[in-house]
């Protein structure tokens, strides 16, 4: 069949009101459901997936990527709202995002948050349409060491978001990396920290450790001092993000939709740490470098970039290999197993005119989550304008049933408000958050990636070079530490 | 406070630690079979890499703070606290509202919990708003409540007490 | 208005209470839950048979993914809860034979769980990549024996680190965990990767977990351990293979209720399982993923888990497979 008559068939499969119209329903949802902390896409597309099993298997499949991707957005709208990200992919936003709603400027961040989005998602759809085939075979060259190298490059990610002192930067890192290492241990089944409590087993609820290090602290500040922000504008502006912020911003949303595009296709590391990678790079090479961390737009344009470009990208290992790329793919393959489809190469043969019917429906889906997007952060931004005294105390509770929800467990609050506390402390000690939590996603992948190299070659390290990967990643970490030590060195100031 | 002093005092702290999960916390904590051919693959071994690592930052930070740290107080310090001892209370009481929450969600419930727990926030932060700060206390978890349950389907603790549809 | 569904609302929930204690069992939605993440294979399982179930027990059944430890923390949850029948398990063969024959550490075991049934059975199969070389259990075996074997699994304690050792070991392999090496994964997904990228040699895992691969020539199949051939899968069965012992490696689903479970309540739930697994919609969606629908009654459940633990049992501790500590 030729690419038009693939084109032609997928046409005549989505070509109907009622596949748009589940598209449009699924971004509805995954906005909505993404701006609430706990309820994150993950959730989000696990609580649609019984409902499509009636459905034919194009709507069933364009509703939860629908799902998917207004939920990877909507998570940047708690996140710059009010500091708690709607899904882990988010969290990197917080970090310029709420900052700018602080200084009134909330409406700019969600629109650029927003555009950059709907950039990055289109980026990452074309790159599927493109070059799946050539991007899955090149992600089944990574195995264990593979990934060892790739994740220790990106814990240089820690240099980028340190602010101002790398010391206390890597102090966090090091406390997330400690606290990862509770739960049952990978290679051997043994207790690491968990004091003999099951619920401690399953190792730290992640969603629980990020909302308890961002929101939290902030309510226990509310106490600390009421009337802090009372001398601050904070009210929502009419501010909106211009064309003249979208340009600027351009090349740094490209370079992040790269970023997830890369990270997306390779099974196993998900949107958050390509959302911490891209808003380190553009921190890297932008020129208002100072700016970063105190409300930059670029920040923003950067993190959101990243988490969305892989959204498309994951579908990459999905529909090229049957190979899940994180959570919501295992589920959304769950969908398509239902169905009786099997992806991997031979539906590119078999099932052709879903696979382009896909396609169609996920090009459509970039346009539908600005008009989507748009209306959900006029309905959103205006929590900017509650008064902060009762709008704490209403986070505190949202984030109390939003933990829970996430793995219906009591403990996981108390986990969340233990890290709040902890939280507070590094807040008042000037030791920044985000390290921490990048330690604490990457930590557990570098162990185990290591651990499994180890088993796989008989504990000799050698194989941790086996190949141009490995040798490329090396390559990178050697020359980012270089100049991060240089730049420290010379410029004397950011080390202390 | 200063960069030197803040170093000096986590620099401590911090080296302590390292040293408290050296000699206790891995060895009681973190159990290893007796039949780990290697080392590198012992299940504390990562944990020994980490405690290693804290405890050189902690040096690191001891170090910097006796060098090249400057002196001068934080610019964006707040100064010293108008209402004295106050704000220290305002802490307690949060963390005795959080305790509370715990030992009241899986007997009141989550809803009833949540009602109490905002209004004692609420009151707590000295909110200008009495009467809606109320209002929100009992309609928010309920709202919260209806579309946690009936709309993404998740089991919300209902307690022993009132049991909501 | 508001006020006025407030007050419906608190009425009806007084209401409730009051007839607790005379109204039939259930009165109120069955708090069902499901010990392993969204999309696997216990949960899409759960969440297919929960609409048939819901209609037969005519009340809602709220599905709650309680993840971690391999199943421990969902099903410790259970185990912990008011013996009353509203709380109620989905038990799998990782959670209820894997792991409490193989991990001392374990905050529960058998007996602290009263199973209503098991509905559906998971054959397992053995595959590896084409391109190995290796085209049956024969060649896998004399690649044992040559060294530099590995498997993966989605971890320790879970029914393909198991598998992996125990199918070896039928064969003839004399110490599996010495000639083999078992490379664990963070989960089902991960393992199969593991084996298409070349990281592992093989894995014996639920066939609908590689009925995908298999059907894309991705994975080659080299045998099921069941009786009767699986659809998708053109491979010796064990039984061919002159290994009937391996009937026992089967992935199952089953309902559990904590220890204390009346007799009553077990008894309607055997009733209730019987009109749900008739429904037409379910058995088609489950055997489109590969599995068998059987249905136990609740003694047939506790004698087939029973023996799948001590088949289990008595491998591991002749192989010194035991998690302690």
């Amino acid at each position: 069949m030729s690419l038009l008559d693939s084109l032609a068939a997928g046409f005549a499969l989505v070509g109907n009101f009622e596949a748009f119209f589940m598209l449009f329903c699924g971004l509805v949802i995954g906005v909505v459901a993404g701006a609430i902390p706990g309820l994150s896409a993950t959730m989000a597309v696990a609580l649609t997936l019984p409902f499509t099993f009636a459905m034919t298997p194009i709507n069933a499949i364009l509703l939860l990527l629908g799902v998917y991707k207004g939920g990877i957005f909507g998570g940047s709208i708690p996140a710059i709202l009010i500091k708690t990200p709607g899904t882990p992919a988010s969290s990197a936003t917080i970090l310029d995002g709420h900052p700018m709603a602080e200084r009134g400027e909330a409406g700019r961040a969600l629109g650029m948050a927003l555009y950059a989005s709907c950039t990055a998602d289109a980026v990452s759809n074309l790159a599927l349409i493109l070059f799946a085939g050539w991007l899955a075979s090149f992600a089944l060259n990574f195995g264990p060491p593979e990934f060892f190298a790739l994740i220790l490059f990106s814990l240089t990610i820690i240099a980028g978001v340190s602010g101002e002192s790398l010391l206390r930067g890597a102090l966090s890192a090091l406390a997330g990396l400690l606290l990862a290492t509770v739960g049952l241990d990978l290679v051997y089944g043994t207790n690491r920290f968990t004091f003999g409590d099951p619920n401690m087993m399953g190792g730290l609820n992640f969603i629980a450790v990020l909302i308890g290090l961002f929101a939290i602290p902030e309510i226990i500040a509310m106490a600390w001092n009421p009337v802090a922000h009372l001398g601050r504008t904070r009210a929502l502006g009419k501010s909106r993000c211009t064309f003249a912020d979208y340009a600027r911003s351009f090349k740094s949303i490209i370079r992040g939709s790269m970023i997830g595009v890369f990270l997306g296709s390779i099974p196993g590391i998900g949107a958050a740490p390509a959302a911490f990678l891209s808003y380190s790079e553009a921190r890297r090479t932008s020129k208002n470098k100072a700016n970063f961390g105190k409300g930059e737009i670029e920040g923003v344009a950067a993190s959101e970039a990243g988490n969305n470009g892989v959204a498309g990208a994951t579908l990459i290992p999905l529909l090229a290999l049957g190979v899940p790329g994180d959570v919501i793919t295992a589920i959304i393959i769950g969908a398509f197993m239902v169905h009786g489809l099997q992806p991997g190469p031979m539906m590119f043969i078999l099932n052709v005119d879903i696979i382009y019917g896909l396609f169609i429906g996920l090009i459509v889906s970039s346009v539908f989550l600005l008009v989507v997007g748009s209306v959900a952060i006029r309905g959103f931004r205006f929590v900017a304008d509650v008064p902060k005294r009762i709008l704490m105390p209403g986070v505190l509770i949202l984030c109390i049933y939003g933990v829970f929800a996430v793995n219906n467990n009591i403990f996981d609050v108390g986990v969340m408000f233990v890290m709040g506390w902890l939280g507070y402390i590094m807040m008042r000690n000037r030791i920044p958050a985000a390290p921490f939590l990048i330690a604490f996603i990457l930590g557990p992948l570098l162990e185990d990636n290591f651990r499994q190299s180890m088993l796989m070659s008989g504990s000799d390290p050698s194989i941790l070079f086996r190949g141009p990967i490995t040798w490329f990643f090396w390559f990178l970490t050697c020359l980012t530490v270089f100049a991060i030590t240089r730049s420290t060195l010379r410029k004397k100031v950011p080390l202390s | 406070m200063s960069e030197k002093s803040l170093h000096l005092r986590l620099g401590i702290i911090v080296s302590l630690f390292a040293l408290f999960l050296v000699f206790y916390a891995i060895p009681s904590f973190v159990f290893a079979p007796s039949n780990v051919r290697n080392i590198i693959l012992s299940p504390v071994f990562w944990p020994y890499v980490l405690a290693g690592l804290t405890g050189t930052i902690g040096l690191g930070l001891v170090f910097n703070a006796l060098t090249s740290a400057p002196d001068t107080p934080f610019d964006d310090e707040e100064s010293v606290h108008p209402e004295g001892s106050a704000p220290w209370m305002r802490l307690a009481a949060l963390a005795v509202i959080m305790v509370l929450v715990m030992f009241g969600l899986p007997r009141l419930g989550m809803v009833w919990t949540a009602m109490l727990a905002f209004a004692a926030c609420a009151f707590l932060f000295r909110t200008r708003h009495p009467i809606v700060a109320v209002i929100c206390a009992v309609v928010v978890p309920l709202l919260l409540y209806a579309f946690f349950a009936h709309v993404a389907g998740v089991a919300i603790p209902q307690g022993n007490f009132v049991r909501l549809p | 208005m508001k006020l006025r569904t407030l007050g419906s609302a608190i009425a009806v929930g007084v209401g409730v209470m009051a007839g607790a204690a005379m109204a039939e069992y259930p009165e109120r939605p069955i708090n069902m839950i499901i010990p392993y993440g969204a999309g696997g294979a216990t949960d899409i399982s759960a969440r297919t048979i929960a609409e048939p179930l819901g209609t037969a027990v005519g009340q809602a059944l709220v599905m709650a993914n309680v993840t971690g430890a391999g199943g421990a923390t969902g099903s410790v949850a259970v185990q912990n809860a008011k013996p009353d029948g509203y709380t109620m398990l989905f038990a799998r063969v990782g959670s209820h034979s894997v792991n409490p024959a193989m991990k001392a550490t374990l905050p529960y075991t058998l007996d602290d769980f009263r199973f209503v049934t098991v509905y559906e059975i998971n054959p397992v199969a053995c595959a590896v990549r084409p391109d190995s070389g290796i085209e049956s259990m024969d060649d896998l075996i004399a690649k044992v024996n040559e060294g530099g074997v590995s498997y993966s699994s989605s971890g320790v304690g879970s029914l393909l680190h198991l598998a992996g050792a125990m199918v070896l070991k039928e064969f003839g392999v004399e110490n599996p965990l010495e000639q083999a090496t078992h490379i664990p994964q963070k989960g089902g997904g991960e393992a199969a990767t593991a084996v298409l990228n070349g990281t592992a040699t093989f894995i014996c895992t639920n066939s609908s977990a590689l009925a995908n691969f298999v059907a894309n020539n991705q994975l080659k199949p080299l045998m099921v351990t069941t009786q009767d051939p699986v659809e998708g899968f053109d491979v010796p069965t064990a039984n061919d293979l002159g290994k009937p012992r391996l009937n026992q490696l089967v992935g199952w689903t089953g309902i559990a209720g904590p220890d204390g479970l009346p007799d009553d309540v077990a008894a309607i739930w055997g009733e209730w399982m019987a009109t749900a697994t008739q429904d037409a919609k379910f058995r088609e969606t489950m055997e489109s993923v590969g599995s068998v629908i059987t249905l136990m009654s609740p003694d047939e459940a506790n004698a087939f888990i029973e023996e799948q633990y001590n088949t289990f049992k008595a491998l591991v501790d002749e192989l010194g497979m035991r998690v302690e500590g």
